[in-house]
């Protein structure tokens, strides 16, 4: 019976973050339409782009072009099974927040992996900043773990997550700096304005993406769409406590409509701006949080 | 300031005719073996930009005509000189069989793009430019097209005419 | 507009994908190129029709040429058209792709475009205003439709005599011929 119900959540887990991703991105382009007064695509456009790149014949530079965005598409999707959606975690483990940490980094590495087949220079432009983005936000966001592992003494997400039922959020607890650092670093993990950099489609060509053309390009979008799914809901379970499956997926909305704000209203950084912004204040702010809760932590033995 | 300037060329350089149309204007016609000194002498006066090099076809007399403008730099914000408001022209004739001139780049470095232009449009050649590739054009022209005895229509019939349309092989 | 209606979309998903999702390659050929943005800002949106400018060639199915060609561009067209991959809509845009439209006599632009690439529709005008280049993509919908916008499959079956026009255009090509050419030697 638990056999049955695990199995069934490995396969309803990939989905709902897939339909919840793609749902997302055409929800992104009409709002951003509505915002610029202008009346936009269809929720559903993002699923006719699929559509229409599924059915293009695209080329290929050779099996370690088509090795590359595999390994990031699978990575992503692995991701998926270690975070609670609501009620369900499919893998829970003892060690949740350390493995996120570490399979976070498939998706660019596989990019840089297909890059290498295509002989073109924009993609090692555009994964050396994507790269270096991911360096300068792991700094802050390192402390934030580091905070929240020392505050709810786990590594175990689903563990923090009922730790927080009741509406004791982390937000509203001592953990308060950390939650502000975490959302001063989200736009850059999302990867909206202005902290697009690495798929800028006017500066470089899109990055990393300019070869992939057909399949490939749907595999990236659905990765992309993907990676949005999990950044927002690793937030969510972590500081705003995800309760049950309706609750979870409000506040997923409420704080993606707040990126689409941000996200309308900035232009984009260059690199070594974003990078002195990342090392700057989130860094202070959650080092000092992280100091501030050792204290708490020794004062109480 | 011009009338200054004109006694010093008339004085420097023999047989060139000179003239003041108007208030900021100077032109000056030269023989083209007197060119790159006239540039010279005129750079070392404080006249260090040259604006445009020029070429004009005379078909009856049997010459191109090669035009160089020369006006001054400005050296402080909201202050013009009178010698930064001058614009001079200057003038030669050069046959029109095979024509050579040399090249201005020891005076002026940025005559560089001019003179391919006008090596590739009239015919020009500039001997000691350092590579003299043509800048906008991609064909080869037995006759340069800016030239006024190229009959362009005729070129249009021979070559883009005739190339067929493409026809659907059923 | 026949977005909505389910039953067309499971009998061929391709053709309708192909239609509500046309993604124009930004090449900003001639003069031409300042009629597009206001098409895909906010005052004529031509985003609600899916119509996005796209920054690469691979990710692209719209080829608009926009302006007048001039030998040196027609190499650049060349290019990018062989990058699109398959299949690829073309458009001309403006009098000049026509018949060379203001420089019908001068000796460095190409007069037909159509000898050197295929292309599917023309818009007339010089410049067209942006409602007709919306009623261009709906009538390139009703092509796509009927299965009438073969440019693509026709490049690649005539492909032999598209090469020697450019090559007569451009003279030595520098790129290998993109689709295999029987030697006539043979």
């Amino acid at each position: 019976m638990v056999t049955t119900i695990k199995v069934l959540e490995i396969i309803a887990s990939p989905l709902v973050a897939l339909i919840i991703g793609i749902l997302f991105l055409g929800l992104f382009r009409k709002m951003m339409a509505r915002i610029q007064w202008r009346y936009g695509p269809p929720l559903i456009q993002p699923v006719i782009d699929l559509v229409r790149l599924f059915s293009q014949r695209g080329f290929s530079h050779g099996a370690i072009f088509d090795m590359g965005i595999i390994i990031s598409l699978a990575g992503t999707l692995v991701l998926i099974l270690f975070i609670p959606i609501g009620g369900m975690c499919p893998l829970e483990s003892t060690g949740g927040l350390l493995v996120i940490l570490y399979v976070m980094l498939f998706a660019p590495i596989g990019i840089a992996l297909s890059g290498g087949g295509g002989v073109n220079p924009n993609i090692s432009i555009g994964i050396s900043r994507k790269l270096i983005l991911t360096l300068s936000y792991e700094v802050p966001f390192i402390f934030i773990i580091l905070a929240l592992m020392s505050y709810y003494r786990s590594i175990s997400i689903v563990e923090i997550v009922n730790a927080q039922a009741h509406f004791r959020w982390s937000l509203f607890s001592p953990l308060f700096l950390s939650g502000v650092a975490y959302f001063m670093i989200l736009p850059a993990m999302l990867g909206i304005r202005p902290f697009d950099i690495a798929g800028a489609p006017q500066e470089i060509s899109s990055g990393a993406y300019v070869e992939y053309g057909g399949k490939y390009l749907a595999f990236a979008k659905i990765e992309h769409a993907l990676a949005l799914f999990i950044i927002i809901a690793l937030f969510v379970n972590l500081f705003l406590g995800g309760g049950n499956l309706l609750t979870f997926l409000l506040k997923m909305l409420a704080v993606f409509v707040t990126g689409v704000f941000i996200h309308a209203v900035f232009p984009r950084f260059r690199i070594e701006q974003a990078t002195k912004y990342l090392w700057f204040w989130p860094t202070i702010i959650s080092f000092i949080s992280l100091i501030f809760i050792q204290l708490i932590r020794w004062q109480n033995g | 300031m011009n009338n200054v300037l004109k006694q010093e060329l008339e004085s420097t350089f023999k047989d060139i005719s000179l003239s003041i149309p108007e208030d900021k204007r100077m032109v000056i016609t030269a023989s083209s073996v007197q060119i790159l000194t006239i540039l010279r002498f005129l750079k070392d006066k404080g006249y260090d930009h040259l604006a445009m090099i020029s070429c004009v076809d005379w078909l009856e007399q049997g010459a191109l005509e090669l035009v160089y403008l020369i006006s001054a730099y400005m050296k402080h914000d909201n202050e013009y000189t009178e010698k930064e408001k001058l614009t001079i022209t200057l003038k030669t004739m050069i046959p029109r069989e095979n024509p050579e001139f040399p090249t201005a780049i020891p005076v002026f470095e940025n005559s560089e793009p001019y003179e391919r232009e006008i090596h590739e449009l009239y015919g020009i050649k500039f001997t000691g430019h350092p590579r003299l590739l043509p800048l906008f054009l991609e064909r080869d022209y037995e006759i340069p097209p800016f030239r006024k005895d190229f009959d362009t229509r005729e070129y249009v019939k021979e070559v883009f005419d005739k190339i067929p349309f493409v026809e659907n092989k059923q | 507009m026949d977005r909505n209606q389910v039953k067309k979309w499971l009998e061929s998903p391709a053709k309708m994908g192909h239609k509500y999702s046309l993604w124009a390659v930004y090449f900003c050929t001639g003069c031409g190129i300042i009629e597009v943005p206001p098409v895909i800002t906010s005052r004529w949106d031509a985003e609600r029709f899916g119509v996005l400018p796209a920054p690469s060639p691979r990710h692209a199915n719209l080829f608009l040429i926009t302006g007048y060609v001039s030998v040196k561009t027609l190499k650049a067209i060349i290019n990018t058209y062989e990058l699109m991959p398959e299949p690829k809509y073309t458009v001309g845009f403006g009098s000049c792709p026509i018949n060379g439209g203001m420089y019908w006599d001068s000796y460095n632009t190409i007069k037909h475009l159509d000898k050197y690439i295929p292309v599917d529709g023309w818009i007339a005008g010089c410049m067209p205003r942006p409602e007709a280049i919306f009623i261009a993509v709906t009538h390139l919908w009703t092509l796509i439709d009927k299965g009438m916008a073969k440019g693509y499959i026709k490049y690649r079956e005539n492909y032999e005599r598209y090469r020697e026009n450019q090559e007569k255009a451009l003279g030595r090509l520098e790129w290998p011929p993109l689709f295999p050419v029987k030697d006539e030697n043979e």
